[in-house]
């Protein structure tokens, strides 16, 4: 019976310590089990410290857990922010809560380019600008930078390894590199081209399996740094680290590691501090009725060891 | 108002409103905390006790909600159901397959989500009682059959733009009030009644108990396991299809790990893991209990890994003080 008291007691209180704290920016990410997503978050903050605006964060347990994020988007929503910039776990899930967000006239903001225009158009979601690393461009950047190291007349196998079968970001950088490669050293053949789901163990799998089958390859291209760090390191247990030049995407710390090792060879780096950052900057531009483009590209930065050590890049300041 | 309803557990409780709550198998200590949970989350944010957010609490429920009752079911009947959160995803793509690859009507897209949950249902009986492999194993085997398949389907792509009355289904707000809250406020209804009232249901629970003595007793109780893993199948179906309507396409990595959030509503909900005694309202007070706390973190915007946290500890506490009771009534 005590417990009943106090509990009632509770609730009372409740009422009256209530107090509203609405407005701000919502800022909704994937999961902050990646760093790149923890970044992302510093940006987000230091970027709400120029602007000089308010905002809350959150995130989910997976970069799968589709569901859990609309359902957090929805609850975000209940505190009326003024802004509401999201990275979609993919390119539907949060459209219900974005679509009730345009309805409330709230600013939505796509962060990292998760969001496809033309499912956008035929859901009647209406976004202020999508903001994120091009990732044909950063495809392309690779290639070029291998080309630069192997020469145009290059000749020889290439192992491509692609992202989560069927994800954009992972096609967009896998096509990118291709016709770039095609294009600047028709003597490099892309050999195979497999998805690694993402998955170190599963590109170190593959590297291995290709490496059997093709003993004289010369480059892998992996559609991230984690498939990037198995690759290299199923290389080099097969004693062919002098041979294959390896190059991941994203620039991660772990990535960063490992160039500065000597194992990987470069990482065409993503500034996912730089997107969060100017996200916030860009978005409160928004709100006070400025004009800001619909697409935002951030820069793209290939990482070697040479780089690194030489330290002068200005864009290397925001490589965390 | 909760603090009236708090107070009329607490001293207004009528002999044949204790008889019914006990009939139904509750248990009156879940209720509790659900509400004490709803006082503290809305004791700490301003903007918990809102029409809006309790609507979109149920809302988030209801998938986990619904996969609840199927695990409610396979669970006090004494077997096991790894395979809902998988079968939930495959339901969301054959529908949404079925709809916008095949171009069928809408009609044939929920056929698609149901039936696709019971064949895997049915899969899933057939194999544990003809068979004779253990539903942990067939169930387990079952969770990356209906996972791949659903990506084989979909290409590992979601499917996406359904015709407007499936959307409808998981985006409509008839008085007001999300779809999808009525389809699992209905299906939980339902199934309360079949599992608590019901012949069906107490051949369910005498199963469960003990397999030997309901066998003992006439009851074909290969047949009956086989209908609860169908009945499970089919929750999964219904739940991959609200989940489908809602987002307006298949996406072929829905449910991921659901089973387990499912079968953790059910237990904190007093069902018991070895069989023998179930309540599906009790399961949905298990989920709601999990829904509120999601609900009222992300609000205070407590990062996710806390929740998860929070969600085992509840879940823990729920059983430790079940089976304190339980010696208790013993001695």
């Amino acid at each position: 019976m005590k417990r009943m008291t106090l509990i009632a007691a509770a609730l009372a209180l409740s009422v009256s310590a209530a107090q509203a704290q609405e407005g701000g920016y919502a800022v909704l990410m994937k999961t902050l089990a990646n760093p790149f997503w923890g970044a992302m978050a510093q940006g987000v903050e230091d970027g709400a410290k120029e602007a000089g605006v308010r905002y809350f964060a959150q995130a989910v347990e997976s970069d799968q857990a589709a569901e859990p994020q609309l359902n957090v988007c929805n609850t975000m929503l209940q505190r009326k922010p003024e802004a509401m910039i999201t990275a979609a776990i993919n390119s539907t899930n949060l459209l219900p809560c974005l679509a009730q967000a345009n309805a409330a006239g709230v600013k939505v903001v796509d962060l990292d380019g998760n969001l496809d225009p033309e499912i956008l158009k035929s859901a009647g979601v209406e976004i202020a600008f999508s903001i994120g690393s091009d990732n044909v461009a950063a495809g392309a950047q690779g290639a070029e930078w291998l080309v630069s190291q192997l020469g145009a007349g290059a000749t020889g196998p290439v192992l491509v390894i692609e992202g989560l079968s069927g994800n954009i970001t992972g096609q967009k950088r896998a096509q990118g590199f291709a016709a770039k490669l095609a294009d600047l050293a028709p003597g490099l053949e892309i050999v195979a081209s497999l998805p690694g789901d993402w998955d170190r163990g599963k590109a170190a799998t593959i590297a291995n399996d290709i490496l059997t089958r093709h003993p004289d390859l010369v480059a892998i291209f992996a559609a991230n740094d984690g498939m990037a760090l198995g690759a290299v390191e199923a290389v080099h247990a097969a004693g062919k680290g002098a041979q294959v030049t390896v190059i991941g995407v994203d620039g991660n710390a772990d990535a960063v590691k490992s160039i500065r090792d000597g194992r990987l060879n470069a990482s065409v780096a993503q500034l996912p501090y730089l997107v969060g950052k100017q996200a916030v900057v860009d978005v409160a531009k928004a709100i006070r009725g400025e004009a800001v483009a619909p697409v935002i590209h951030v820069p793209t930065l290939v990482l070697t060891k040479a780089v690194l050590d030489a330290g002068t890049e200005p864009l290397l300041a925001y490589v965390k | 108002m909760a603090r009236f309803a708090l107070a009329s557990i607490d001293h207004g409780w009528t002999v044949a409103q204790r008889v019914a709550l006990e009939r139904a198998h509750v248990r009156l200590e879940s209720l509790v905390v659900l509400l004490l949970l709803g006082g503290v989350m809305a004791f700490l944010s301003p903007f918990f006790l809102s029409v809006g957010n309790l609507l979109n609490i149920l809302l988030a429920t209801a998938t986990i909600g619904i996969l609840a009752i199927g695990a409610t079911f396979v669970i006090s009947g004494g077997g096991l159901d790894l395979s809902l959160g998988s079968v939930m995803g495959l339901a969301g793509v054959a529908g949404a397959w079925t709809c916008v690859t095949l171009g069928l009507p809408a009609p044939m897209g929920v056929a698609a989500c149901l039936g696709a949950g019971m064949a895997a249902g049915w899969i899933n009986g057939q194999l544990v009682t003809r068979a004779g492999v253990p539903a942990f194993i067939v169930t387990l085997g079952m969770l990356g059959l209906a996972r791949g398949l659903a990506l084989v389907i979909s290409d590992g792509r979601v499917i996406y733009g359904l015709p407007s009355g499936l959307v409808w289904l998981g985006q409509g707000r008839p008085f007001g009030v999300p779809t999808p809250v009525f389809i699992f406020i209905f299906a939980a209804l339902i199934a309360h009644y079949a599992l608590a009232y019901t012949r069906f249901g107490r051949h369910t629970l005498a199963l469960g108990d003990s397999e030997g003595a309901a066998r003992a007793a006439g009851l074909r109780v290969e047949r009956h396991r086989r209908a609860l893993y169908v009945i499970a199948g089919l929750t999964a179906g219904l739940a991959g299809m609200v989940f489908m309507a809602r987002v307006n396409s298949g996406d072929p990595t829905a449910g991921m790990s659901y089973e387990l959030t499912a079968i953790t509503a059910a237990i904190i909900g007093g069902t018991n893991l070895f069989g023998g005694r179930g309540s599906v309202l009790g399961a949905m007070i298990g989920a709601l209990i999990m829904g509120v706390l999601q609900n009222g973190l992300n609000l205070m915007a407590v990062q996710s890994y806390y929740q998860q946290m929070a969600i085992g500890a509840v879940l823990i506490l729920a059983v430790f003080i079940d089976q304190r009771q339980a010696r208790g009534a013993r001695a």
